[in-house]
């Protein structure tokens, strides 16, 4: 190839691009171009109110829960239970609505078709669009839950002096792995949602799939591992493992591991963290792999 | 697009000939991969696989040699251009209806090249696929021009950029793309080229269409792409900028790059385009540089030869797979 690179550039010396031609040639790094690329869905999102409106609707909830729980005065572990029901439902919503149209309205505007014009790959289109959109929901998840951290520390009724993880010890660290893990299951269903986004050439359809996803999230996958235990296909011994199968049901069982269990010093095991941080991992995985499939196509 | 024609050569061409080279990141090596329809690169400024971008050993001397259905006219001094894009044996289907049979052309460097025809002619179909977009049903598209970061810039026939960013935010974003060490002054020089320097602050939502477009335009050009494919460029310019637009063309061509562009305004094309396709039912029927074709028919206007070859009849569209041959 080496003469046809060489024939290229003299070709180019033809048509007066011999000074240009060098230039020319030289690629922008991957690195260049993520960045770029997700600095423009940062610039998005920041520009976007709906994603203001979302962000205002889960910290109103987030703060409400905490201030009519009186979580605010009991602790920190006793406001993740209250939050941790109301958030495996509102965390999915919002992540959707980040993403469900990431890469859909690229496409819709010709925009992608442009973009394949340009040295940039599908892998790095998809990643970039994920990852600028997955600091504005992380901030969207993290910023009230933060706040509430703050608000139970100023005015909770006992001191609390002890920053480790010590069974029978309420703790901000507990709290602190209740947020990151909250801000992680938030940026698996956003992958989902951005591979729903590539894979459809209307709003209504991603849409639609997106109402899919969302019910296989919250309720079809725990429905399947009961009908397994039911039927008898899932045995006891494989609950755990088979639980690390559902986002939501690893999302669960990781926080209740992970806060509650360690705090309270007793009971059964609930979840296997390591299966169900490796099931989160390949859904993340699993999805942007269908997305950058999906661009590409 | 000066010497081939819709080939009917009858040769055993695979359907799906697939030499693609890629730009290696941050160096001007290449390499020559056999790659299948499926398989489409990694990244790869033509994204389509079936579109080599090798530059063989050998010119297209079969090209030259091929037999043709369409009346070619040729005129020595654009038969000297290099080709940048070889198309051969083109063609493409949605399904079972055909769009464009047995489309053989190419599309030289420093000259306009100008593809007309009637509304559902394949117009934006073929651009589409010479510039890497759509995967051809069979045949193939070979790119010989030089190593670039970006090949073949492309607008859009309906152009339109995210809300919320301003029209300078916008092609900085593009320029970043092609590696331009200051992204933000080739944006205002692109925006400068195309007459819109005072519009750079504003949000790309409230330029009207015209704006728009001459936005798209300069976004062809950004990373000075080798080949820049224009879908319908004057398409809701007023006349001034239509005439502007077919300018720019113009200078691109004398800056050595290959300008093809789809266009229904036949009298900026006439004046503008060194060679010009006249497209029809999915089949190139006559091409050549446009004062050729006038003297051929004896005719005075491009409008005369575009009415001479196409088979519609003034004010009815003939819809492929539909309206009887």
């Amino acid at each position: 190839m080496t003469d046809q690179a060489n024939l290229e550039s003299d070709a180019g010396a033809d048509t007066g691009g011999e000074v240009e031609a060098p230039m020319q040639a030289r690629t922008p790094g991957t690195a260049h171009l993520l960045w770029t690329i997700v600095g423009r869905e940062l610039r998005t999102v920041s520009r976007t109110r709906t994603f203001y409106l979302l962000a205002a609707a889960l910290a109103a909830v987030v703060l409400g829960i905490t201030w009519i729980g009186g979580g605010y005065t009991a602790g920190y572990l006793p406001t993740a239970v209250d939050l941790l029901t109301p958030l495996e439902l509102l965390v999915p919503i919002v992540a959707v609505a980040f993403g469900y149209r990431a890469i859909l309205a690229d496409e819709q505007r010709g925009e992608l078709d442009v973009l394949e014009t340009y040295p940039v790959s599908p892998r790095e289109i998809v990643l970039g669009v994920y990852a600028g959109r997955a600091v504005g929901l992380a901030a969207a998840i993290a910023l009230p839950l933060a706040v509430a951290a703050v608000a139970i520390a100023l005015t909770g009724d006992d001191t609390v002096a002890i920053y480790a993880t010590h069974a029978g010890a309420d703790s901000p660290v507990l709290f602190a792995r209740f947020l990151v893990l909250t801000v992680l299951f938030g940026l698996v269903v956003l992958a989902v949602a951005i591979a729903i986004s590539s894979l459809v050439s209307a709003t209504r359809s991603a849409l639609g799939l997106s109402v899919v996803a969302l019910v296989a999230l919250l309720v079809g996958f725990d429905l399947a591992i009961v009908y397994g235990l039911a039927e008898g296909i899932l045995g006891d011994a494989d609950l755990l493992y088979s639980l690390a199968i559902s986002p939501l049901s690893a999302y669960r069982g990781l926080v209740l591991e992970t806060t509650v269990v360690v705090a309270t010093g007793t009971g059964p095991q609930v979840a296997s963290p390591l299966a169900s941080l490796a099931g989160l991992a390949a859904w993340t995985v699993g999805s942007l792999a269908v997305a950058i499939w999906g661009v590409r196509r | 697009m000066s010497e081939d024609t819709p080939s009917s050569d009858g040769t055993d061409r695979p359907a799906t000939e697939t030499e693609t080279t890629e730009t290696e990141t941050e160096t001007e090596t290449e390499t020559e991969t056999q790659l299948g329809a499926e398989s489409a690169p990694d990244r790869n400024p033509s994204a389509n696989p079936n579109m080599s971008t090798n530059t063989p050993t050998t010119p297209s001397t079969d090209a030259e040699s091929k037999s043709s259905d369409a009346e070619t006219t040729q005129s020595d001094d654009v038969s000297d251009r290099p080709a940048v894009l070889e198309a051969d044996d083109i063609d493409h289907a949605y399904g079972t209806v055909s769009v464009l049979e047995n489309v053989s052309t190419t599309v030289d460097a420093g000259a306009v090249t100008a593809l007309i025809g009637p509304n559902g002619s394949g117009k934006t179909t073929l651009l589409r696929v010479l510039a890497g977009l759509l995967e051809p049903t069979a045949g193939s598209v070979i790119y010989r021009g030089d190593a670039a970061a970006r090949r073949i810039g492309y607008l859009p026939q309906q152009p339109a950029f995210r809300p919320g960013f301003t029209v300078l935010e916008t092609l900085r974003f593009y320029s970043s793309l092609v590696g331009a060490d200051e992204a933000e002054t080739d944006a205002v020089d692109r925006l400068e080229t195309v007459g819109l320097a005072d519009a750079a602050d504003r949000p790309v939502e409230a330029l009207s269409g015209g704006m728009t477009r001459l936005v798209g335009i300069a976004q062809a050009t950004i990373g000075d792409p080798p080949v820049v494919v224009l879908d319908e460029p004057a398409s809701g310019l007023d006349p001034g900028m239509s005439r502007h637009v077919f300018e720019i063309a113009s200078e691109l061509a004398a800056e050595g790059t290959a300008v093809l562009l789809s266009s229904h305004d036949l009298a900026l094309v006439d004046r503008t385009a060194d060679e010009v396709a006249v497209l029809d039912e999915g089949r190139i029927v006559r091409q050549g540089p446009p004062a050729t074709m006038r003297a051929t028919l004896e005719v005075d206007s491009l409008r005369a030869v575009y009415e001479e070859s196409v088979a519609a009849d003034a004010g009815t569209v003939r819809v492929q797979g539909v309206t009887d041959e």
